[in-house]
């Protein structure tokens, strides 16, 4: 213990001094605060949607360069080796020096945070969640970081070795690139990055529409850093020269490497399991109006629906917040979306409400499981045009009704007349799709959409 | 265990075979005592090192070295470069993992309560390796963390002569003050045993004479002293006893004076005489050995000092010839040195 604190105050005091590493803690986030500001400066509060994005890039920097570039660097003089001639035990540094880098992430994110706000940026909706979601990716990233140290055998190792994990996480696995705006075999990779539930769990606390969906992502970054943690103490190396092929204990990375997968698994089949879930578990009913059953529907019904919905920036049922312009290529699509959906023949149905709404969800569903470019803000325009037919109780009703029976009536699966043309895989997707999109609309429309002031609960525009 | 001085039975009337075994080991270990002529009374084995062995890969670095230092020794372990004397070490002080052998220290099994035994040893490696921009004074109070017991840095400071440099990034030191540092670092927890990896190497000749004079203060201090050395005029300056390794075995054991009297060594002669003496009758007196004839100083090497000087005599007597300058240079543990280890020549061949 006594190791541990001597420890800790002795790293603290020499990243002060370290100029370079200063630069890589303190400068770089705020280049990457700068750049996200001007890239996004047109949007109504400044940073605001990017925080997840900004401080997950900050967190990923000082974790998987910082820590293992310090660590091996150390190992390369033969500090480690001379601490190895004293009675300290390994999990007293190995803890020092989580804490030592976890100390400097946090002043990191909190100097990126203060600079956000004093260029404009509102307070976080959940300080607090926000708080523990930026300190559960911090530890965990750090143990990716110890992990990267003990794979390295030089310093140039480590940069190789964390461009590799740093470049494709910000591509392809939705840090620097808005998951919603990558191609599907790229957000199905997503899953598999620990960066994308990093910018989840961020993001969610800071715009604060859906903290019931912040557990997962939580587990999976805990999960992962403490497997990463455990290989990388089981594969310690005190000494430079050692080669990792030398390296006894490499079955531990079997371990780190089966968390990666059944954690990408597991997150990617929740997604999909929802909508059948939902199916399973509906109420039977008796059916007093067979044309509108959804009719004997309370508010106390509603209420009681599963509000457990994909993150509005994921891969899955993304929904823009209004504010949120395309840029002027979609928004021509958006203009013609909206002139051709009051003649869509689908959406006319007179018949049959209920299929009536379930074919103009169906809309959003198909351009969402179809990968539409805009297909983040096509919701939008569907709960407008929604709004337009029916009375807002009616909808809601309507809406949960299709929610609780997600597998009846019939899906829509070609909108090509609106100017969506991409192709969709079958009619289950489709349906999964609307399921979510049935209660995103509803949280909408019944103020469920945290009290925020970039994306208002009430619809109409 | 290295023993230089025959077998106990050599030392009683008994038949050693017929003896308890376990009465036996205690015996030997007694014995061995009784032997060391170094042997203070209060004396008691601190170190034992038993049958050690390490492989790296196909190499065996070392091969069964057994070696016992008392209580308050400094004992050198000498032997050209792939000996073994670094993996010896780096056994002794934790660093790695014997694949065979037993190494007590101050009675603790190294290889069973290594975080006890590393209580009580202080290590100065070759270089200090702390990060380049922490302070002596930093370091001093990070190394003493990790000890049960440490010494404050205030104190060493001044010991080790480095105050004036207390407060200074390690990485503008000069190579003295680390090595001081270095000295330092192993006394935070003040050891009942010192290890030393190369000292002196790389130092300029004041500084090597200021760690020569701390080495022999450790002693007088009561710390028992096991350093590494390329430097045979170093060890035989402040070793009470060395240990030759080769090839991974310990070849010689001893005091430098009993390595010195026990390689019968040639002794280099050097004789100046008033006038040119006939090189012929040189000849005889050199009894076959090699004469450098250099005007009036002739020199050669000799294994019988006694005969050489009383023929010499004679034949200055006989001939007449004034002597100026008569020299016997007693062979240097350098040469007893070169003979042990050149004796060897491949890995698996016999002792000299």
């Amino acid at each position: 213990m006594k190791g541990m604190v001597a420890h800790l105050a002795v790293s603290w005091r020499l990243y002060l001094r370290n100029r370079m590493a200063m630069a890589y803690g303190y400068v770089f986030p705020l280049m990457f605060l700068a750049v996200f500001w001007v890239l996004y400066r047109d949007e109504a509060v400044p940073l605001r949607r990017h925080l997840g994005e900004l401080f997950t890039v900050t967190i990923l920097g000082g974790a998987c360069f910082g820590l293992p570039t310090t660590l091996v660097g150390e190992r390369e003089q033969g500090v480690w080796r001379r601490y190895r001639l004293t009675p300290v035990a390994l999990g007293e540094l190995i803890a020092s020096t989580i804490a030592a880098r976890f100390g400097i992430i946090v002043s990191a994110g909190l100097l990126q945070l203060g600079v956000a706000i004093a260029v404009g940026m509102t307070m976080p909706a959940h300080p607090m969640a926000l708080a523990a979601a930026f300190s559960v990716a911090t530890l965990a990233f750090i143990g990716l970081g110890l992990l990267l140290a003990m794979l390295a055998d030089t310093v140039p190792a480590v940069q190789a070795l964390g461009q590799c994990l740093f470049l494709p996480m910000l591509v392809i696995g939705g840090v620097a690139v808005p998951i919603a705006s990558l191609p599907d075999w790229a957000q199905r990779l997503a899953s598999f990055f620990p960066g994308r539930y990093a910018v989840e769990a961020m993001q969610a606390a800071t715009t604060g529409n859906d903290l019931s969906a912040l557990p997962l992502p939580l587990a999976v970054l805990a999960v992962t850093g403490f497997a990463a943690v455990l290989a990388a103490m089981k594969l310690f190396r005190w000494e430079h020269g050692r080669s990792f092929a030398t390296l006894r204990g490499k079955g531990w990375l079997a371990l780190i490497l089966a968390v990666w997968v059944v954690t990408g698994l597991l997150a990617g089949l929740r997604e999909r399991s929802a909508a059948a879930l939902a199916a399973a578990t509906a109420p039977p009913v008796v059916v007093a109006d067979p044309l509108s059953p959804w009719k004997q529907l309370t508010a106390k019904d509603v209420a009681g629906l599963s509000f457990k919905v994909p993150s509005d920036y994921g891969v899955v049922a993304p929904f823009a917040p209004e504010d949120e312009l395309p840029d002027e290529a979609l928004q021509a699509q958006m203009q013609q979306l909206r002139d051709r959906l009051p003649q869509w023949e689908p959406g006319r149905l007179k018949v049959d409400d209920l299929q009536r709404v379930r074919n103009l969800l169906c809309v959003a569903a198909v351009a969402d499981a179809a990968q539409e470019p805009a297909e983040r803000y096509i919701p939008g325009v569907v709960l407008a045009h929604l709004q337009t037919i029916f009375p807002k109780p009616q909808l809601i009703q309507m809406l949960a009704w299709i929610a609780l029976h997600p597998d009846d009536g019939a899906v829509v699966q070609d909108v090509s007349a609106l100017g969506l043309t991409h192709e969709v895989g079958g009619p289950d997707l489709v349906r999964d799709r609307m399921y979510f999109y049935a209660l995103k609309c509803i949280i909408r429309l019944t103020g469920r959409l945290a009290a925020d002031p970039v994306s208002p609960a009430a619809a109409p525009p | 265990m290295a023993r230089t001085l025959g077998t106990p039975s050599d030392f009683i009337g008994v038949t050693w075979q017929t003896l308890p075994l376990a009465l036996r080991v205690v015996l030997e270990a007694r014995l061995d005592g009784i032997a060391d002529k170094t042997r203070d009374c209060a004396m008691s084995a601190h170190v034992s090192i038993r049958d050690l062995s390490k492989r790296y890969g196909a190499v065996a670095a070392v091969r069964g070295v057994s070696l016992t230092i008392a209580r308050g020794e400094i004992f050198g372990l000498l032997g050209p470069n792939g000996a073994g004397k670094t993996t010896t070490l780096e056994c002794l002080v934790g660093l790695r993992e014997p694949d065979a052998g037993e190494i007590f220290i101050g009675g603790l099994d190294l290889r069973r309560q290594p975080a006890a035994a590393k209580e009580k040893i202080g290590v100065a490696p070759q270089s200090p390796s702390l990060p380049g921009r922490i302070t002596p004074r930093e370091a001093l109070h990070l190394f003493g963390s990790f000890y049960r017991q440490a010494v404050g840095p205030g104190p060493l400071l001044t010991r080790f002569d480095l105050t004036a440099q207390a407060d200074r990034p390690v990485e503008t030191l000069s190579g003295g003050q680390r090595q001081r540092l270095s000295l330092a670092l192993a006394f935070v927890n003040q050891p009942e045993l010192v290890v030393l990896d190369e000292p002196t190497s790389g130092l300029d000749p004041q500084a090597r004479r200021e760690i020569r004079d701390e080495i022999v203060r450790m002693k007088g201090a009561g710390h028992t002293v096991l350093l590494s050395t390329h430097e045979l005029a170093e060890a035989e300056q402040v070793c009470d006893r060395i240990a030759i390794l080769d090839h991974g075995r310990v070849i010689a054991t001893g005091t430098p004076r009993e390595l010195v009297a026990q390689a019968k060594a040639p002794q280099t002669v050097t004789l100046v005489t008033a006038r040119r003496l006939d090189p012929t009758l040189l000849a005889r007196l050199a009894a076959g050995a090699a004469v450098t004839l250099d005007g009036d100083t002739a020199r050669w090497d000799t294994t019988d000092a006694a005969a050489t000087l009383a023929g010499l005599a004679a034949l200055l007597a006989e001939h007449h010839v004034g002597l100026v300058d008569l020299q016997m240079r007693p062979a240097s543990l350098e040469s007893v040195f070169l003979r042990l280890t050149a004796a060897r020549t491949s890995p698996e061949g016999p002792l000299s």
